[in-house]
């Protein structure tokens, strides 16, 4: 292999200026679903720690303790019946300091019935296959995110301290969690992260419909 | 070992790799969004650069994919192909060597797995991408003498 000729290194340029002009071109006259913002990214450079959910059947005893120190007392006392990783016994702190937490799959059902909103995290193709009946379409990827957001503050009026049941497909999916910084940014401080997501939600039977989003 | 310099070699390498390029291209193409979410995973590029390297990328296989197939500008293609491919090694060892298992996005987004497959698919895919950057070396090597290159 010999040094590049001059003629190859401007072929070279011309190459990556005809894919950044064709990216250019494609993007703009691409679809929502498609398009992405040149600037900006809705990853976020600091994430936020975000609280793992209490052990479900832990959970309600937990529930009347307000402050950590109590509830460590209390998870020592039951640490016998429950052996447990202390990752997963871990109890989570009160909300008012907690603005991003995970949720188990029996609270997201609670939450479903109280009437608490819902945001779908997934693509809007995933969406359209099925969802979390009433949630609401926010693709955390796609370029017509803020548009989303705005249609769901419109419809459900959240304020800033509601809480907001957010998921995605459960396992490794890190999408819920990119949607909640977001929101958290946005001034939402109450918001709940379905762990296990839809794929939960579908195994359990739950309440679920097809379709995109009007 | 003339052989490895002969020009119907250097075609068929040429063509393989214009290929896989276009085979790898396309499907991101159609889902900038997907490959944006597929190169945040790998935990190495500053969020301002996600979105342009998503728009972009596929953009820059698709046409090395096209010159190293019709033969036009092979070169510069294949020495972007190149370095994109170093690239790509660079991304997956990184990743291997922390354990750090992602799709490799290669060819757009794919079935969901778990991590030991993910990890398992890193090694193969590492080993396909070295494969391919031994086309490049032979795609630039100069032609052998009294071979006329094409």
């Amino acid at each position: 292999m010999s040094a590049p000729r001059p003629t190859t290194l401007l072929r070279l340029l011309a190459l990556a200026a005809l894919a950044g002009l064709a990216a250019l071109v494609s993007n703009r006259v691409a679809g929502p679903t498609r398009r992405l913002a040149w600037r900006g990214s809705v990853v976020v450079a600091v994430p936020t720690m975000i609280v793992p959910p209490a052990r479900e059947p832990v959970a309600p005893e937990l529930a009347p303790l307000a402050g950590r120190e109590n509830t460590e007392v209390r998870l020592k006392a039951v640490a016998p019946q429950t052996p447990a990783p202390a990752k997963q016994v871990a109890p989570a702190p009160p909300e008012a300091t907690v603005p991003i937490r995970e949720l188990g799959s029996a609270e997201a059902l609670a939450g479903f019935q109280a009437g608490w909103p819902f945001l779908d995290a997934r693509r809007s193709a995933e969406f359209a296959e099925g969802h979390v009946r009433g949630a609401f379409c926010t693709s955390v990827w796609e370029a017509d995110l803020e548009d989303r957001l705005i249609d769901f503050k419109a419809a459900r009026h959240p304020g800033p301290g509601d809480p907001i049941v957010i998921y995605c497909s459960g396992g490794d999916c890190h999408d819920s969690h990119l949607l909640a910084e977001k929101l958290l940014a946005q001034g939402y401080f109450h918001l709940l992260i379905y762990r296990d997501g839809y794929p939960d939600w579908v195994a359990l039977g739950r309440p679920t419909a097809k379709g995109a989003q009007p | 070992m003339n052989w490895l310099r002969h020009p119907r070699l250097r075609l068929l390498a040429r063509l393989i790799l214009g290929l896989v390029f276009l085979g790898a291209a396309l499907p991101k193409l159609a889902d900038p969004p997907g490959f944006a979410k597929a190169i945040w995973a790998y935990k190495l590029f500053p969020a301002w650069s996600l979105n342009p390297l998503a728009l972009a990328l596929p953009w820059l296989e698709l046409f090395c994919g096209l010159a190293l197939c019709f033969g036009v500008w092979w070169r510069a293609a294949a020495l972007w192909v190149g370095a994109l491919l170093l690239s790509f090694c660079l991304a997956l060892t990184l990743n291997l060597s922390r354990h750090h298992p992602v799709d490799c996005g290669c060819f757009g987004t794919s079935a969901p797995k778990t991590q030991a497959q993910r990890l398992a698919d890193m090694r193969w895919t590492l080993l396909r991408d070295l494969g391919l950057l031994l086309l490049v070396v032979q795609v630039l090597l100069p032609a052998a003498p009294g071979k006329k290159p094409r």
